[in-house]
């Protein structure tokens, strides 16, 4: 075990590698540069020159890559071209509402997600089943942004419950979390149900309620470890959903994330923070679905012995 | 299992109702505190320092002050009134400026106010990290300074503490209007010398004006603090907290929920304004007519618009009235000009450009041109609003009555800005407001350098007239300037054809029911005086 995560840390170190390359091609060939932005309409040529030779962006491709990854080996990601501070900074004020954001949202998703498609699992075709069903229905239908501004109106605005927009203390957090979460609650519900509804139609399941063991325990000890492994997969792959369904709820509710840093320095050509942004938020998605994998050969010995 | 299922339910949502009521209780008992103003701006600023933005003006505006303001009279023409200096005398060539400097005054960490820091100010402003230097390019010396070739700028002469002489390269008689723009707030030399990190870093951002910045949360708020210290009369606001709110609707709602004393209503939706806030809050709606001018440019380096003749049928197929009236509800007027009403110098009697698709059309015929043989770029910056979004469709479609083929394309923001500055961008639909209140600042800003008309995409080809407007700025008669003015504007809207006129858009804001009364920026901007807010 301890030799495949030491195999996935090299992997994750060379998808940090690429993806840095590509951001940095990917940021040098389209239109629009940073100092013209940041000029607004006050320009001149000289300044323009000026700002280019002192923001390096003069120097050939390679050179200018080969100076930020020596950089970033050393922990310095630079300075925000616009916000005109460190990038270590800024992120790490943002990151902590970012997960915040992301952990209010996946427990929403996965908690009530999983509760409610077992419930509809066991509840096959009852009301409950339905009722669930229908509500994860609308959760997957529904757009991040839209769920946003009706809780908005309707907690926020008509119910007084909750501030609209901000985040004073951990409760500008539920409006929030609640939209971002809504959508992965209803994937994780109905794959829960469905897999569950399988498992449950096993022969050991029949096995095991002949042992005479109670339906509870048939339930967790049996259905449920089985039936979790597409659904852990599923909330590996979320991790990175909810970072970029963050974007859209930071800038809605307008908390200070790491996704709205990333769509502001993308407006602005703020080459040193997106950089900063899109590496840190890779790492993270590296990072989740490597504690997915770990869990999967806890949850499958199939997987452990290598089978 | 499924009794305890359904608890386990219960008490989730027990939970979640019992926090979001203690919200609920907790958002409500941090209201009603008063004097405290609170207000949203879409993004977040860059920096307080104005040599390093040329458009986060709010907290510049009420930290610093500057030489002179400009104060909107009752009638909403506007006056320029002392500030930091208390009087001054022009040399007889118009070149020399000797200001006497308000005593007593100092910055908000005790520092005195003296004659050191304006010329600081300037040093400042044209130092070669500026962004924002061309403001200051008249006063003799700045380019050598710029440079690095000289210490100092000759121009500027320091007599002791309260007195301090300024000379230009060249006479310019708006030299006084713009010395009220934000980029001349007054900076204390002292502690920017010694700071590291000035316009970021909180104590060492000081000013002599009526606000001090007490905190500054990334995206998140500013909260600017009356300066009791302040040498003027206290403002009403004793608190204004700048939320940054990026989404219109969540400011919208914020409003109507309390949380908001003042809304600008430019972030809003049209339809939202005359639905909602014309009705609903009519009695609380400000507004401002905007000392700013919406205009369809024209690429002269384009290959049909090289012709004036399609210029000419371009002006004469947009429907500015309809488009005023069906976007923006006719809360504006049409301008026929390039200096929009309310600027000295305004023409109001200038040549008026008719709505004629039908003359257009037989124009384009009488020069050969057949239907759907002119066709080009009509760029749009991305982050435009749903308003101006219309603007350019509609433009689209009247343009299409006449034959004419005006190709919507989108740009981010970036790249909007760089092909224009690239003076390749066919077509455009822009706005420019005023920095100052001076013909100058629009005139030369577009025409008055034929480096300006490529920066602007229109490359006019004139140089005789580009010249012209850059010597009109030098005459000192008033009257005379004007005038000069206004035939150069006859000679290139009307003559020449180079751009479309469109409109000024009146520009409102909502207030609370705790605000007495607001007083919007003089040319209509959207940051505004805190000191010109009254609380009840």
């Amino acid at each position: 075990m301890l030799k495949s995560i030491g195999k996935r840390v090299l992997q994750t170190l060379v998808v940090l590698f690429c993806v840095s390359l590509l951001i940095f091609i990917l940021l040098r060939i389209i239109p629009g540069d940073a100092i013209t932005t940041m000029m607004g309409e006050h320009a001149n040529a000289e300044t323009i020159e000026r700002l280019t030779k002192e923001m390096n962006l003069d120097k050939p491709f390679y050179v200018q890559f080969a100076s930020y990854l020596r950089d970033i080996c050393t922990g310095n990601f630079g300075s925000s071209y616009t916000l005109n501070k460190p990038v270590t900074e800024l992120i790490s004020a943002a990151f902590p509402n970012t997960v915040m954001l992301a952990v209010f949202a996946a427990l929403i998703a996965w908690v009530i997600g999983m509760v409610c498609g077992i419930i509809a699992a066991v509840r096959k075709d009852g009301i409950l089943d339905r009722l669930f069903m229908g509500f994860s229905l609308l959760g997957v239908s529904i757009p991040v942004f839209m769920v946003a501004m009706l809780l908005q109106y309707l907690v926020g605005y008509r119910l007084h419950w909750v501030d609209i927009s901000g985040v004073k203390n951990w409760t500008g957090f539920i409006l929030p979390a609640i939209a971002l979460g809504w959508n992965s609650a209803g994937s994780i519900a109905r794959l829960t149900r469905s897999t569950l509804v399988e498992v449950l139609q096993e022969d050991y399941i029949d096995t095991a309620k002949a042992k005479g063991l109670g339906q509870g325990a048939v339930l967790l000890l049996h259905a449920l470890r089985n039936a979790m492994l597409p659904v852990i997969t599923m909330m590996a792959l979320q991790i990175s959903s909810l970072l970029s369904g963050a974007v859209i709820t930071e800038t809605i509710f307008s908390i200070n994330g790491v996704g709205r840093l990333a769509v502001d320095a993308i407006t602005s050509r703020d080459i040193p923070l997106l950089q900063g942004t899109v590496l840190f938020t890779t790492v993270i998605v590296i990072v989740g679905n490597l504690i997915a994998d770990c869990l999967y050969t806890v949850l499958d010995p199939r997987i452990r012995k290598g089978a | 299992m499924t009794k305890r299922m359904r608890t386990a339910n219960l008490l989730l949502a027990c939970a979640l109702t019992v926090g979001t009521l203690g919200v609920g209780m907790s958002a409500a008992a941090e209201e009603g505190s008063d004097k405290v103003l609170d207000f949203a701006m879409n993004d977040d600023l860059s920096t307080m320092d104005v040599m390093n933005t040329t458009a986060d003006y709010m907290v510049p505006m009420n930290v610093f002050d500057r030489l002179f303001e400009i104060k909107v009279l009752e009638d909403g023409s506007t006056e320029i009134v002392n500030s930091l200096c208390t009087d001054y005398t022009v040399s007889e060539d118009g070149l020399t400026y000797t200001f006497t400097l308000r005593e007593g005054v100092t910055f908000s960490n005790g520092e005195a106010f003296t004659a050191e820091d304006v010329e600081y100010t300037f040093m400042h402003l044209l130092s070669p990290e500026s962004i924002n230097a061309d403001i200051a390019l008249r006063v003799a010396g700045a380019e050598a300074y710029m440079a690095g070739e000289a210490d100092t700028v000759s121009g500027i002469t320091v007599d002791g503490d309260s007195q301090i002489t300024i000379t230009l390269t060249a006479p310019h008689a708006g030299f006084i209007a713009e010395l009220t723009a934000p980029a001349m707030s007054i900076i204390d030399k002292t502690t920017v010398e010694a700071a590291e990190n000035f316009g970021i870093d909180l104590e060492e951002t000081v000013g002599t004006g009526p606000y001090v910045v007490t905190e500054w949360v990334n995206n998140d708020h500013v909260t600017l603090t009356r300066n009791e210290n302040y040498w003027g009369e206290l403002p009403s606001v004793e608190t204004a907290i700048m939320h940054i709110i990026p989404d219109a609707s969540t400011q919208n709602l914020m409003f109507q929920n309390g949380e908001l004393d003042i809304l600008d209503l430019d972030y809003q939706d049209a339809s939202i304004v005359a639905s909602t806030y014309q009705t609903q809050y009519a009695e609380q709606l400000v507004s401002r007519s905007r000392l700013a001018l919406t205009y369809m440019s024209m690429n002269a380096n384009d290959e049909f618009m090289s012709d004036p003749v399609v210029r000419q049928a371009i002006q004469m197929s947009i429907d500015r009235q309809a488009i005023l009236d069906s976007v923006f509800n006719g809360n504006g007027h049409l301008e026929n000009g390039i200096i929009p009403a309310g600027v000295i110098g305004h023409n109001d009697n200038g040549t008026e450009i008719t709505y004629d698709p039908e003359a257009a059309k037989q124009l384009l015929a009488d020069a050969g041109y057949k239907d759907g043989d002119i066709t080009f770029e009509l760029a749009m910056d991305s982050s435009s609003s749903s308003n101006t979004q219309m603007v350019y469709q509609i433009v689209q479609q009247q343009l299409a009555a006449v034959g004419i083929t005006a190709e919507i394309k989108t740009y981010d923001q970036s790249s909007w800005l760089d092909t224009r500055k690239s003076g390749e961008m066919d077509s455009f639909i822009g706005t420019w407001t005023m920095d100052y209140n001076d013909p100058a600042n629009i005139m030369d800003t577009f025409f008055g350098s034929v480096e300006n008309t490529v920066l602007r995409s229109d490359n006019y080809k004139d140089t005789e007239i580009i010249e012209r407007v850059a010597a009109a700025s030098a005459i000192v008669d008033d009257e005379e300037r004007y005038a000069e003015y206004q035939a150069l504007e006859e000679k290139i809207i009307h003559e020449d054809f180079s751009w479309v006129p469109l409109y000024a858009l009146n520009h409102f804001y909502a207030i609370s029911e705790d605000v007495e009364s607001y007083s919007p920026h003089w040319a209509g901007y959207s940051d505004f005086y805190i000191k010109d807010v009254v609380m009840k």
